[in-house]
């Protein structure tokens, strides 16, 4: 399935901002069962400074800075990208748990490091015996590790509500778990920290959810914006998305466009400012088929 | 040194005589009570000098330290307040083959941990050895992801690095950590020695001690040499995290010593991927950033969010190769307790060599056998944090109950990986002045070691610690350790070097001074206003007591009442002798004049501004000579009487007044007053040293545009208040004028003793030689705000248009018009000119504040609203 992708994030700004840095996350990487085919990054004002890089964690990342002082930021992200039906390996979710778990903590070659660096404790996700006790009903001893998974997956998706005004960035995964109530970044991170919480890897996915058309009427454009979901080791095998907010194995549905331990890592957009005052931001992503 | 006598120092008259033995190693003593042979000089020494002399000249010591505010301020310490750095005049002495056996330990040391690092931030082959547990990097906050791959030029990781170091009962030298991260001390090391080698100038020549200069000489060509552009004279700054940091003393200290300019995130800016700074003249580029904040603060963008002390755009900048940081960001990592038990195997695969000085015995609970181990012997470890981490104390074993031991053995077992035990040294002891003294105390050291060419050098002396009581092991300025110079015998002629000589290379001359940061301009310019402001209020206060304390009562004083008016207008401290219950307080002034004395909490107070002008004073630090220093530090009023340890040294005369204020309400107005002269004299130094010692580039401009400015102010705040309304019988109050801006001499010489409004008011508004003049100011003024750096413009700038204007309107004044009086005894003429000026005057403070220092984006630390009367 072929996508394109526009994702349009407009701040306005009280007061000038004298220089503004930024670190933009908006180009979807290349994975096993995805590609970009075009990829292109628009800014207002246009930055004194582009530069391209890949972070940590493989991800192409584009630092920029708008040097001139300007009361409106634009940054409009388009892609096109070619993402395949993704059918997990038999194999994959068949291991116990609890194998997955003691094999990537053992293991030391390459495939296996890169996975265990993904069980430890990151800027937003700690894990605890609150979230171990949440993920245990779960995780029976010897369950397959993909039936368990989805059995959380489950659970959150049910006993939990999405609601945008519950949560902000700064809300502790320890709230949402009492309170029940957030959005799919919340839900990512609580699925992770459960995950981790078991010993199970676990890495945070941003990307974009396409927004299916009802038969007849033209696609949906602008209501949404960016999605999160996460991605479960299972050791050898690769990794397998899962998405808590909807209760599902994503297979051409979502397009990636980075991940990292958290939403720290990978977020699409992070700046610093000098001047500005108030500001707002304001979020359109339009994905539509090709 | 051989034919010094055999020295007994258990002898009765010896200094040393009550020198208690310990079971541990002793520095001074060998096992069998005899003085080390490394020792004799300096004891024989100190015996000729004897134990007294000592202590004198140790009294004498302690207040230039206190003056130079070598001052730690411990995070316990609810006050925050600075706390003179606990220092002893009894160096550690290091013998020649310890200093060498250490060098080689460390140096060795250091290459490893560059080679660990190198491996980290690149390929990451140790983990996949099995070498390096990955929990060790995966789970360390101290490994900065968004840094690996950077590339660093011949992979040297530590600029600078230090160790502590401890010494076991068999002699063995033990590190006990590690400190990449902005490793302090080098510069309290440094402090040490010259206030050591300054108080025993004889003694420390005659042990024939290694210098220090030569480190830090190479701890600057290390630096220079990192600069990617302009290696030839590159602009190397230090960051620091600003005033109210632990060790800013530190960074101020070594910054000036070694010619770097000291900065605050806020002080740069990253353009183009350059780092700049952020001067008064515009941007200059940056080329070597040795910084003293925390890796994880240095850019908010790309590392810690949450930090408001970083560069934005930094890691950026060193991504394109454009600047230079020391030590290298994630460097941190090293300081990982967690890799001390690593290190033997690592230094034989690394290096093909066994490890020469050991860590002190260590185990990462993150390893189960290890883990078993700390817990069963819990009683004699240290619980310290497995990783680098914000500042958690290590928990000694020995001092929990059973109770606490069982907490925390749960806490380890709960989080094994974040936890180390380390046993616990029975570090040496070595002898240390104890009032009048000598006694035994525990003793850690801090080495320091600078990358040099293709190894490293290591500082011959470094940072010694002692314990509070010599039955603690625990050393550490937060629980009142002590510190010491360390002296490292010479091999040879000792080298007499000194940073301040002119070194090898030829430097160009120079005459610039446009390195002045705007945080500095502004933090100058706040310091000539408050500098003024309370010679304005010192001056007002005295001729108002002098008055009160001549006469019996205030209405033997006509001219009283309106002095003490004069006065609330001038600081701003209504209700006062204008306000509601004026009446009152003008019948019995006395209370309410020492309130604006000694009273701190009250905004315009004397001692409010005093307060004000040294936290200002304390941020520009780094750029006022010890002698102006000096004078600042020695403008304190009387302490707080609640906020002092009762530290006899500290009692000084004036803190006398403030004990007999608060206690027993005598009024003793003519010790006030004594003070009050004494302050006067003060403050003229300080205006002297400003005058005559500073050069005449922007920081002085500015400095001197505040004072300016101030005193203009309080020039015209005195005329208006003073002779618009004309009073009856003047003479007194035109006398009292005079006097109080400091020109009753001139004017006798020029008149006699003839008191007549015209003259008085011609010599303190229009005489431009009369330096208390306002047409003076307005002079010096006009002259500052031409030569401000500016894009040439053709047209004069704003603030050059404000000052003309006051400047003419003074000028074109008549002394006579000005002194007629209307029918209701109004000086109009007067009032209109002195209302116009006082107008004019916090326009040209606010256009001089915009124009040049509005991006200073931080945070001012100055008095509250009220004491910035013109923002």
């Amino acid at each position: 399935m072929i996508y394109r992708v526009s994702h349009t994030t407009t701040y306005e700004y009280g007061a000038p901002v004298l220089i503004g840095q930024n670190l933009v996350h908006l180009t979807p990487r290349t994975s096993t069962h995805q590609s970009c085919l075009h990829q292109r990054l628009l800014i207002e004002p246009v930055p004194g400074l582009t530069s391209a890089r890949h972070d940590y964690f493989g991800n192409p990342a584009t630092f920029f800075a708008i040097q001139e002082p300007h009361r409106k930021m634009i940054v409009t992200a388009e892609s096109v990208v070619d993402v395949k039906r993704f059918v997990p390996h038999d194999a994959a979710g068949k291991q116990p748990w609890e194998q997955v778990r003691d094999r990537v903590a053992n293991d030391r070659g390459p495939l296996m490091l890169d996975a265990y660096q993904f069980v430890f404790d990151s800027r937003y996700i700690q894990c605890s015996s609150d979230l171990a006790s949440y993920a245990a009903p779960s995780f029976a001893a010897g369950r397959p590790l993909l039936e368990a998974v989805m059995d959380l997956t489950r659970r959150i998706h049910s006993d939990f509500q999405y609601d945008q005004q519950a949560t902000t960035l700064a809300t502790p995964l320890c709230d949402v778990l009492t309170n029940r109530r957030g959005v799919c970044q919340d839900f990512a991170h609580l699925q992770i920290g459960c995950l981790r919480s078991m010993g199970v890897p676990a890495r945070y996915v941003s990307g974009y959810l396409r927004t299916r058309p009802n038969p007849g009427r033209p696609p949906t454009v602008g209501a949404h914006a960016s999605h999160a979901w996460l991605s479960v080791s299972c050791a050898e095998f690769g990794w397998i998305d899962v998405d808590p907010t909807n209760n599902l194995i994503p297979s051409d549905t979502h397009i990636t466009l980075a991940w990292g331990r958290d939403y720290d890592d990978v977020s699409p957009i992070k700046g610093v400012i000098l001047g500005g005052g108030h500001h707002t931001v304001a979020v359109a992503v339009d994905v539509v088929e090709q | 040194m051989t034919s010094l006598p055999r020295t007994d120092v258990a002898a009765a008259g010896s200094p040393f005589q009550h020198y208690p033995r310990t079971g541990s190693y002793d520095e001074m003593l060998d096992e069998r009570g005899d003085l080390r042979s490394h020792w004799r000089p300096f004891v024989h020494a100190l015996e000729t000098l004897g134990l007294s002399e000592l202590t004198r000249r140790w009294e004498e010591a302690k207040h230039l330290i206190r003056e130079d505010r070598v001052t730690y301020n411990a995070h316990a310490d609810p006050i925050g307040s600075d706390r003179p750095w606990e220092l002893d005049p009894i160096p550690v002495v290091v013998s020649l083959a310890d200093g060498q056996a250490i060098e080689a330990g460390l140096i060795q040391r250091a290459r490893l941990l560059e080679h660990v690092l190198a491996d980290l931030y690149g390929p990451q082959e140790l983990v996949r050895e099995g070498l390096l547990p990955p929990e060790v990097i995966f789970d360390n906050p101290g490994f900065l992801r968004p840094c690996h791959g950077l590339r660093i030029p011949a992979n040297r990781y530590l600029h600078l690095y230090a160790a502590d170091i401890g010494r076991s009962a068999d002699g063995q030298f033990w590190v006990i950590a590690d400190r990449a991260q902005a490793p302090s001390g080098a510069g309290y090391a440094l402090e040490n020695r010259i206030v050591l080698a300054r108080t025993l100038p004889d003694v420390f020549r005659d042990c024939q001690v290694q210098r220090l200069a030569l480190f830090f000489r190479s701890v600057r060509e290390t630096l220079s040499q990192l600069a990617p552009h302009n290696r030839d004279n590159p602009r190397i700054v230090l960051l620091t995290p600003g005033p109210s940091h632990d060790t800013y003393f530190e960074h101020a200290y070594l910054a000036r010593y070694l010619g770097f300019t000291l900065v605050e995130g806020g002080d740069l800016t990253v353009r183009d991927n350059r780092v700049f700074l952020k001067l008064l003249g515009g941007l200059q580029p940056v080329d070597v950033i040795l910084h003293r904040l925390d890796d994880s603060l240095c850019d908010p963008l790309e590392l810690r969010s949450d930090s408001i002390q970083g560069v934005p755009g930094l890691v950026q900048s060193i991504w394109a190769g454009n600047v230079a940081v020391a030590n290298p960001l994630g460097s941190g990592f090293i300081e990982s307790p967690a890799l001390m038990p690593l290190l033997p195997k690592l230094c034989e695969r690394l290096l093909d060599e066994p490890l020469k000085m050991p860590s002190v015995p260590t185990w990462w609970c993150g390893d189960e056998r290890s883990r078993e181990h700390v817990l069963s012997h819990l009683h004699r470890m240290i619980i310290k944090p497995a990783m680098p981490c914000d500042k958690i104390a290590p928990i000694f074993g020995e001092s929990l109950s059973a109770d606490q031991r069982d907490t925390l053995a749960g806490q380890i077992r709960a989080r094994p990986r974040a936890f180390v035990g380390q046993e616990q040294l029975g570090l040496s002891t070595t002898p240390a002045l104890i009032g009048s003294q000598i006694q035994s105390r525990h003793l850690l050291v801090r080495a320091f070691l600078t990358a040099s060419n293709d190894s490293f050098s290591v500082m011959p002396g470094g940072l010694a610690r002692v314990s509070a009581t010599c039955d603690t092991l625990v050393v550490s300025h937060r629980t009142g350790g002590g510190s010491k110079d360390t002296w490292v015998l010479s091999p040879g002629r000792v080298s007499t070097f000194t940073l301040l000589r002119p070194t090898v290379q030829p430097v160009e001359l120079s005459r610039g001074g446009g390195d002045l940061p705007s945080r500095a301009a502004d933090n100058l310019y706040w310091l000539g206003r408050y500098v003024e402001r309370a010679e304005g209020a010192v001056r007002l206060l005295r001729g108002i007591l002098v008055r009160l304390t001549e006469k019996s009562g205030v209405a033997e004083v006509p001219e009283l009442t309106t002095l003490l008016r004069a006065l609330t207008y001038q600081g701003n401290t209504l209700p006062g002798f204008v306000g509601e219950g004026a009446e009152a307080r003008l019948a019995a002034p006395e209370q309410e004049l020492l309130s604006l004395v000694f009273d701190g909490t009250r905004a315009g107070s004397l001692k409010a501004t005093c307060a004000a002008l040294q936290a200002v004073a304390g941020m520009v630090r780094d750029r006022l000579s010890v002698d102006t220093w000096r004078v600042l530090i020695n403008l304190e009023l009387p302490p707080n009487a609640d906020r002092r340890r009762p530290d006899r040294q500290a009692r000084t005369q004036t803190a006398a007044f403030s004990a007999d204020y608060a206690s027993t309400n005598s009024r003793t107005l003519s010790r006030v007053l004594a003070l009050l002269d004494q302050m006067v004299i003060k403050l003229a130094a300080f205006g002297g040293l400003a005058m005559e010692s500073m050069t005449r580039l922007q920081g002085w401009r500015f400095l001197d545009m505040g004072r300016r400015l101030e005193r203009s102010y309080h020039t015209i705040s005195l005329l208006a208040h003073t002779l618009v309304s004309a009073q009856p019988s003047e003479g007194p109050l035109l006398e009292a004028v005079l006097e109080i801006a400091d020109s009753s001499m001139t004017y006798r010489r020029r008149y006699l003793s003839n008191l007549h409004p015209a003259p008085v008011l011609d010599l303190l508004l229009a005489d431009e030689s009369n330096p208390r003049s306002l047409a003076f100011q307005l002079v010096a003024l006009s002259e500052h705000v031409e030569n401000l750096p500016r894009e040439s413009v053709p047209s004069r700038s704003p603030e050059e248009r404000i000052v003309l204007s006051s400047l003419t309107a003074v000028r074109l004044a008549d002394a006579e018009l000005l002194a007629t009086t209307d029918s209701a005894s109004v000086r109009p003429h007067l009032r209109d000119l002195l209302s116009r000026l006082e107008a004019d005057i916090p326009v040209l403070s606010d256009t001089i504040t915009t124009g040049y220092l509005s991006h200073v984006q931080l945070p001012r630390q100055l008095g509250t609203q009220s004491l910035d009367r013109f923002q």
